[in-house]
């Protein structure tokens, strides 16, 4: 009878212990730390920005959703009411210019505002994808 | 007789698009929220192309799927692989018109309501929706907003029965786009 306890007890401590991970690691687990990230593909900024406008499904299929790093001439920096962000322009449009929009982690904002632009600069972020006609990184981070 | 009517063509042709005036952002926001007994899920876009043409009417938000937010990052992948697919449908539009444009005065500041209407396209599915909202001009800048309501299954998005107790029938949509007058 007590040895049936045990068990019990046991196997209701595991049980209690994998809720737990499994809460923790599964159902909570954090966003990932875009800054420290390695980058699956780095490439010039108009590269990117070519594949994106001419091969827009393979470009999606290539980089959305992975971290990224592009090179090239920082043109500006945009500040909204809750972002900063840097801009590769490559041509123009209905919207405005039209390139790559690099939206700053909180951490580099400070950062980007005191760039001197235009500047020769790396920027490393999450790829997400081609809101026709600008390519959106988003959590970037820099090196300058 | 023909020259001048020619030449009065291309005057109005001219004057029609110094007038027309666009209003653009890159930066607009929107927000998706779900209320169930289980849980509220909220989900923040701050990265919405929105463009207003004053003399026409007409108006475009552009939106790209995976730049939603999520405060918890197995939502954020459960939405972007598994309920909205966003690997096929990266992208959403709305393409309509305000239909009630002679109540707007662009040149003048103030809060004007706005009734639209046009074509929603998520999930690669396109429904027709008649929406409310504001716009508010002020300086060089029409401030549009609105909150309405879609039904998920409208969009053939699936959601799993392990999860279908978290996540409401019909989602709350709200917009919230500060639209800059474009130089022309």
């Amino acid at each position: 009878m007590k040895k049936a306890f045990k068990i019990i007890g046991i196997i209701a401590a595991v049980g209690l212990i994998a809720g737990f991970l499994v809460y923790q690691f599964v159902y909570n687990k954090p966003h990932p730390d875009y800054e420290k990230e390695e980058a699956v593909y780095t490439l010039p900024a108009k590269k990117l920005y070519q594949e994106f406008k001419n091969q827009t499904d393979s470009a999606n299929e290539k980089y959305s959703g992975k971290i990224i790093a592009v090179t090239g001439k920082l043109d500006k920096v945009v500040n909204t009411d809750s972002l900063t962000i840097g801009v590769f322009a490559f041509s123009s449009g209905m919207f405005g210019e039209e390139g790559i929009r690099c939206t700053m982690l909180p951490e580099y904002t400070k950062k980007a505002k005191a760039l001197n632009t235009p500047t020769n600069i790396k920027i490393k972020g999450l790829c997400s994808g081609f809101n026709d006609p600008d390519v959106i990184m988003e959590h970037c981070s820099f090196n300058q | 007789m023909k020259k001048t009517l020619n030449i009065l063509a291309i005057f109005l042709l001219i004057a029609s698009s110094v007038s027309a005036q666009r209003y653009i952002t890159k930066n607009g926001y929107i927000r998706f929220f779900s209320s169930t007994p289980v849980e509220d899920i909220k989900a923040h876009n701050r990265q919405v192309q929105a463009a207003l043409d004053s003399e026409s009417g007409e108006l475009v938000f552009k939106v790209l799927m995976k730049s939603f937010s999520f405060k918890k990052a197995l939502m954020q992948e459960h939405f972007n692989e598994k309920f909205i697919e966003s690997h096929k449908y990266p992208n959403s539009n709305f393409k309509g018109k305000i239909v009630n444009l002679d109540e707007i005065n662009f040149k003048k500041d103030g809060e004007y309501p706005a009734k639209v209407e046009g074509k929603l396209t998520i999930h690669g599915v396109t429904q027709a929706i008649e929406e409310e909202g504001t716009i508010t001009v002020k300086n060089d800048t029409a401030h549009a907003e609105s909150q309405f309501r879609i039904t998920v299954a409208d969009y053939d998005i699936e959601i799993p029965s392990t999860v279908r107790k978290n996540i409401a029938k019909e989602v709350e949509v709200t917009v919230d786009c500060k639209l800059k007058k474009r130089k022309q």
